[in-house]
């Protein structure tokens, strides 16, 4: 038992770490995922382009390549060492570790957004424009609050799946759960934290489920 | 004064020449009932006319606004401030209601008022009530357009187009999306609007309702306006062929 409480300890702090990697991704990736899907659909060729061409990287190449490209990257390509960078008890890995999982999850909600907005009919944006709407209102009161209801079932897919993905940020060295999971087990030759940390994520996902079946559920009051 | 001028108004899609250049002048408390063959523009026409499509010449005056005039025989638009002017001006029924689904009754009808014409809430769910009293559908709004049939949607579509005051409304085939038997209602409203000498211009193809409430009709095939007159006399005595022809389907 004590040893059980022992194990919970120790994992908090890399669980901790792993929420917090958990958010931030999404803080970022959510709105930097609506610039992506406008981007994918700009008139501009060059712009679309490029776009496209960054969720065919994001999309692939492996997670973990990429993090240890952004952790790595600016010294090995420009000579800025960043490692030694501290804000606090954030190292420049922790940072390396969102930006990574930000860029990687907006090509995702990207896709899933430009499909949400392109399943649109063009009949929403003409009662807006003849009723006088700009462009942004029509965009954030007419089409997004629909969007949103349309994608939620494919974000809910994504969300769960960022919540295993956080223990890539091991490939950089950020101490979060299954790191520290990794480490105890092998100090006490045991699988039990192991364990403790896959309920750890099994625990987590479902409370997810259970918030975007709430949300789910509110956006049910239309079809 | 005229409320609606098109003048020799020229629209292609691609090398498809869909307007040849067509005249149409609405008066003020005038319904005009456009019928035609399929494929004939007018929708066209009324997306035109409503800024949903742009024209490649002619000119466009609506309430007094010049949205477009044509110079070395190309149109010129107005710029953004007198567009949002323009659009303040009339209001549009689409076929397919286009109500926006995640808003009630009676958000759908006071969203524009209070974002766009920025009236108070209070009077615009004044000006929503007068509305939907009119529309019989008080009762309905707190309810979503899910919740509704294609008859009261419809409605709600006539209410929010009217809600700003417009000084026309266009029709394009109210009630051609509806069941037979509700086809009849939102008929009565306009003519209702009619007899209230709201400025209207209905596409239809309900050929009685065009002869009963219209005061003019226009017959359009092809591009053209083939053939226009006192709604009557184009429903029983057409003088063209293709007129004739196309009510004789009727
Ligand atoms: N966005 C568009 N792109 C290309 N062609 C179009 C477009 N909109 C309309 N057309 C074409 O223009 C012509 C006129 O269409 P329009 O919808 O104005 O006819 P209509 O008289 O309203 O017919 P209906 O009675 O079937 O509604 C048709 O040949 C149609 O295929
Ligand atoms: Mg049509």
């Amino acid at each position: 038992m004590d040893k059980l409480i022992s194990i919970l300890t120790q994992l908090g702090s890399g669980f901790l770490t792993s929420i917090a990697l958990f958010f931030l991704t999404l803080i970022f990736s959510i709105p930097l995922g609506l610039l992506v899907a406008k981007g994918r659909m700009s008139k501009n060729i060059v712009i679309s382009s490029l776009v496209r061409f960054y969720i065919s990287v994001m999309r692939g190449t492996p997670l973990m390549l990429q993090l240890l490209l952004v952790y790595f990257g600016p010294y090995y390509l420009f000579n800025i060492n960043l490692r030694n960078l501290k804000l606090g008890p954030i190292d420049y890995r922790n940072i390396a570790a969102v930006i990574g999982f930000s860029l990687n999850y907006a090509a995702y909600f990207g896709e899933i957004f430009r499909s949400g907005i392109q399943s649109m009919s063009k009949g929403q944006y003409e009662a807006a424009t003849v009723l006088g709407f700009s462009k942004t209102q029509t965009y954030f009161r007419i089409i997004l609050p629909q969007v949103v209801k349309r994608v939620l079932p494919a974000v809910t897919n994504e969300i769960i799946t960022l919540v295993k993905d956080t223990s890539l940020a091991q490939a950089i060295s950020v101490i979060e759960m299954f790191t520290v999971a990794k480490q105890i087990s092998a100090a006490q030759a045991s699988v039990i934290p192991l364990f403790v940390a896959g309920v750890f994520y099994y625990v987590f996902n479902g409370l997810v489920e259970i918030v975007m079946n709430r949300i789910e559920k509110k956006m049910n009051y239309y079809q | 004064m005229s409320v609606l001028e098109m003048k020799n108004i020229h629209k292609s899609f691609g090398s498809l020449e869909v307007l040849k250049g067509i005249d149409l002048t609405v008066e003020k408390g005038e319904v005009v009932a456009v019928i035609g063959p399929s494929g004939g523009g007018k929708s066209t026409l009324l997306r035109c006319a409503t800024t949903l499509e742009t024209i490649d010449k002619g000119e466009i005056i609506i309430g007094g606004d010049i949205l477009v005039t044509t110079k070395d025989d190309k149109a010129v638009y107005c710029d953004k401030k007198m567009l949002q002017e323009v659009r303040s001006k009339f209001g549009l029924v689409f076929q397919g209601f286009n109500l926006f689904p995640h808003f009630s009754v009676r958000r759908n009808i006071t969203e524009a008022l209070i974002h766009v014409h920025k009236k108070s809430k209070e009077d615009a769910d004044q000006i929503c009530d007068q509305l939907l009293t009119k529309m019989g559908m008080l009762d309905k709004a707190d309810s979503y357009p899910c919740n509704l049939s294609g008859g009261q949607q419809q409605r709600v579509g006539i209410a929010r187009a009217l809600a700003t005051n417009p000084d026309i409304i266009f029709f394009d085939e109210p009630t051609s999306a509806l069941d037979p038997e509700l086809t009849a209602g939102i008929l009565k409203v306009i003519r209702d609007l009619a007899e209230e000498k709201m400025t209207m211009v209905i596409v239809t193809h309900e050929m009685s309702f065009a002869r009963d409430v219209a005061d003019r009709i226009i017959f359009m095939d092809g591009g053209v306006i083939v053939e226009q007159g006192h709604a009557k006399d184009i429903i029983n005595n057409p003088k063209s062929e293709r007129t004739k022809s196309f009510l004789a389907g009727y």
